[in-house]
């Protein structure tokens, strides 16, 4: 594969997955209050995991360029948060309500970072593509 | 008078525009990168010297424009973050950059040289 | 322009094999038929620089090849083919040049 359609493919994947991480950040923030979500829990928090997909070709020299993609969106393990509060519908026999483990602040984090590099990835393209049309330039 | 060949320049121009775009892609990948854990940064590297690479190669005779020992490797101490990630996004992307300016000095240049050549063919017409 | 001279801008042009050994014979025989074979060997190295110049617009459209070797053998196979077209121009002129000579 060509230097450059491999450099562009790798910047498109990251743009696609740094896409999903921004709209799990959204999903997670918007339910970090729902104590009921379908399964009768409270809502359960999503990572998403990267990995790299490298194509390394076969002299590792020409075309070389890893992309990224989503190996998997699970759900976070870590205990619900728990609030004193015996008034609310959900609450248990104690007046404790179990509350979705999403920390706002982190979701915030870690969206800021995937809108980071989804911009950093944009320019890319924009680099590359540039630098395409200026090969072309010597066809005349 | 000048040792070089017109098709040693236009090897040596072209060996320059396919390291440049070498370099952009190893960027891009390394930004594709940017938050996938544990990936460490790579870079185009050259496992001969200057030297050794104008002697080893001759015009045409490869099939693309890649100097011989050209390769991406792992750039070497990097620093990790947390995730054990190595990429710093500020300097992958001005590597892109200046692997554009390179090519595009490169493509400049050949194009020149292109443009006297045919001239001296055509005597000007 | 000496025969040597031209078949030595044409491999100097560079790319195609054909050329170089072309411009082995021209380099001492002015005097033999090496004219000859220095615009065959011309001729030959236009042609195969027209077929890589195929072969490499070939590869850019399938992606397997870079923009800019693709374009390099399009100006190649161009910058051949115009040396080769205005020799013959030239030996075409010299012909007419000789025909209108009075006997």
């Amino acid at each position: 594969m060509s230097t450059m359609n491999a450099a562009m493919n790798a910047s498109a994947s990251a743009l696609s997955a740094e896409r999903t991480r921004i709209e799990v950040a959204i999903s997670n923030m918007a339910n970090a209050e729902s104590t009921r979500s379908a399964n009768g829990e409270p809502y359960r928090r999503r990572d998403v995991v990267l990995q790299s997909a490298p194509p390394m070709s076969f002299d590792g020299a020409l075309g070389a360029a890893a992309g990224v993609r989503v190996a998997a969106i699970v759900a976070d393990q870590t205990d619900f948060r728990r609030r004193y509060e015996p008034a609310h519908p959900d609450a248990d026999a104690d007046g404790f309500v179990a509350l979705p483990n999403v920390d706002q602040p982190q979701e915030m984090v870690d969206m800021l970072s995937a809108a980071r590099a989804y911009q950093a990835n944009l320019t890319a393209i924009g680099l590359i593509r540039d630098l395409v049309a200026k090969a072309l330039e010597l066809g005349r | 008078m000048n040792g070089i060949s017109e098709s040693e320049v236009v090897s040596a121009l072209r060996r320059q525009m396919t390291i440049a775009a070498a370099k952009q892609a190893a960027a891009a990948g390394n930004l594709a990168n940017i938050n996938t854990p544990n990936y460490k940064a790579v870079e185009v590297s050259f496992a001969d010297t200057l030297d050794a690479q104008m002697a080893a190669t001759h015009p045409g005779h490869l099939a693309s424009g890649a100097p011989a020992g050209m390769k991406t490797e792992e750039i070497r101490n990097a620093q990790a973050r947390r995730d054990g990630n190595t990429v710093v996004l500020d300097q992958e992307l001005l590597k892109m950059t200046r692997a554009g300016g390179e090519f595009s000095q490169a493509q400049t240049a050949l194009a020149a040289k292109f443009r006297l050549v045919r001239y001296a063919i055509n005597e000007g017409r | 322009m000496s025969i040597s001279s031209i078949v030595d801008l044409s491999s100097r042009l560079g790319g195609t094999g054909t050329a170089a050994t072309g411009a082995a014979p021209a380099g001492g025989a002015e005097s033999s038929g090496s004219f000859a074979d220095a615009l065959k060997g011309l001729v030959e190295s236009t042609d195969k620089s027209g077929e890589q110049a195929n072969a490499a617009i070939g590869g850019m459209l399938d992606k397997s090849v870079d923009v800019h070797d693709a374009m390099i053998a399009l100006q190649r196979a161009e910058m051949s083919l115009q040396l080769t077209v205005q020799i013959r121009n030239k030996l075409v002129q010299a012909y007419q040049d000789i025909m209108r000579m009075p006997v």
